[in-house]
C-alpha cells in the first residue's frame, strides 16, 4: 500500500511540473513582454590590427567586414516595453531608437531608426530571432565607421 | 459460549493445534453440536488434504545446475566492452535513478525556460528585413550563410551627400 501511495504523489508532482512548464513556455510565447535590447558600439578602422577582447562573441560576424581593427567603444542594454521606444546615444551626436513592435514565434518584430544631428539617416522594420542581432553600420567616425551589433531578447 | 463466527475463526487454528486444550476442547464441542461449523470444518480439512498433494507432487528444485552456472559466469573473463556495459547498466537499474533522470529533464526544461542557459546567438540568426529607408543614401545589404548574420550598410552616394559632420565615408559597402 505505501509504495503505490508514493508512486502517485511522485507521478502527480511530475505532471504538475511538466503543466507549469508548459504553462510557463505558452504564456512567454503570447504575453506581451518587454524586450532587453542591446547596443554595442564598435569602432572599424583600418588604423591597425587591433581586435577589442571584448568583442570575441562577435568576431566571426565582424570578419565579414573589411576593416582591420575593431574597439568597442559603448555598450548599452535597455529593456523596451512592445510597442515603446528605447533610445540610444550614438557617438557623432546620432541616436538610435529601437521599438519593439511584437514577438511571434520567437521572431522579435522591431522598427529601428538611427537619426543623425540633424535629420534622420535610416529607417528599417525587420523581424529577428529572439536573443539574435544583427549589425548596422557606415556613419563614419574619427577616421573609421561605426558598427552597431544590435541585440534583441525576451525578457 | 462462543458464537459461530467465532468458532469458524478458531477452526483453522485448532486444526494446525496451535489452541489451547480449554479452546480446544471448547471448539471441538461447538463444531460437533453445529452442523455449519463442522462444515467449514471439513472443507478446511479438504484444502489441507489438496496443498499437501501438491506440495507432495513436486520433484525436488535442483540448485546445483544454478550453482553451477553461477560459478562459472564469476570466473569467466569478461570482455571490456561487456564489461563497461554491466558498469553501465548498473547504476541504471536501480528505481532511484529511474526518477532521478526525468527529474533532470524536467530541471533542465525549467532552467532553460528561465533563461539560466547561457545567452548565445541562435542558430537561425538571420534578421527578415521588411522594409529600409535610407533617406536617399546608398544602402547595402548583406545576409552571410555561415554566420548567418544580416548586416545593413549605409554609405556615401554619389552625390557625397553625408551627415553634416564633414566625415567621409566609404563610397562602397564594407563587405
Amino acid at each position: 500500500m505505501k509504495l503505490p501511495g508514493k508512486l502517485r504523489t511522485r507521478a502527480l508532482l511530475f505532471s504538475f511540473l511538466g503543466i507549469l512548464t508548459a504553462a510557463y513556455l505558452g504564456a512567454a510565447e503570447t504575453a506581451s513582454q518587454a524586450v532587453k535590447i542591446k547596443i554595442d558600439t564598435i569602432l572599424a578602422s583600418n588604423q591597425n590590427g587591433e581586435f577589442d577582447s571584448r568583442l570575441k562573441p562577435l568576431e566571426k560576424q565582424l570578419k565579414l567586414l573589411k576593416y582591420k581593427s575593431y574597439r568597442l567603444l559603448k555598450e548599452e542594454s535597455q529593456n523596451v516595453p512592445s510597442q515603446g521606444n528605447g533610445s540610444f546615444q550614438i557617438p557623432g551626436g546620432r541616436t538610435l531608437i529601437v521599438s519593439p513592435q511584437d514577438f511571434r514565434d520567437q521572431q522579435i518584430a522591431l522598427k529601428v531608426r538611427l537619426q543623425g544631428s540633424e535629420k534622420p539617416l535610416l529607417d528599417t522594420t525587420l523581424k529577428l530571432q529572439n536573443k539574435g542581432n544583427f549589425i548596422l553600420g557606415g556613419p563614419p567616425h574619427e577616421g573609421g565607421v561605426l558598427v552597431l551589433a544590435i541585440w534583441a531578447t525576451v525578457q | 459460549m462462543k458464537s459461530c463466527d467465532e468458532i469458524r475463526e478458531l477452526v483453522g487454528a485448532w486444526g494446525d493445534g496451535e489452541l489451547s486444550q480449554a479452546e480446544a476442547e471448547a471448539v471441538r464441542l461447538h463444531v460437533e453440536g453445529c452442523s455449519a461449523c463442522a462444515e467449514e470444518r471439513r472443507q478446511l480439512d479438504k484444502l489441507n488434504v489438496s496443498i499437501k498433494s501438491v506440495l507432495a507432487s513436486q520433484q525436488p528444485i535442483a540448485f546445483e545446475p544454478f550453482w553451477r552456472g553461477l560459478e562459472r559466469r564469476i570466473s569467466e573473463k569478461r570482455s571490456w566492452p561487456a564489461g563497461w556495459l554491466d558498469r553501465l547498466r548498473m547504476p541504471l537499474g536501480r528505481p532511484n535513478l529511474a526518477w532521478g533522470i526525468p527529474a533532470l529533464i524536467g530541471l533542465a526544461l525549467v532552467l532553460y525556460s528561465l533563461g539560466v542557459w547561457k545567452e548565445q546567438t541562435p542558430r537561425n540568426n538571420f534578421a527578415a528585413v521588411e522594409s529600409i529607408d535610407a533617406y536617399g543614401r546608398n544602402v547595402a545589404l548583406l545576409r552571410e550563410n555561415e554566420t548567418r548574420t544580416t548586416v545593413i550598410w549605409l554609405y556615401q552616394n554619389q552625390e557625397g551627400d553625408n551627415e553634416t559632420s564633414g566625415e567621409t565615408s566609404d563610397q562602397s559597402p564594407a563587405f
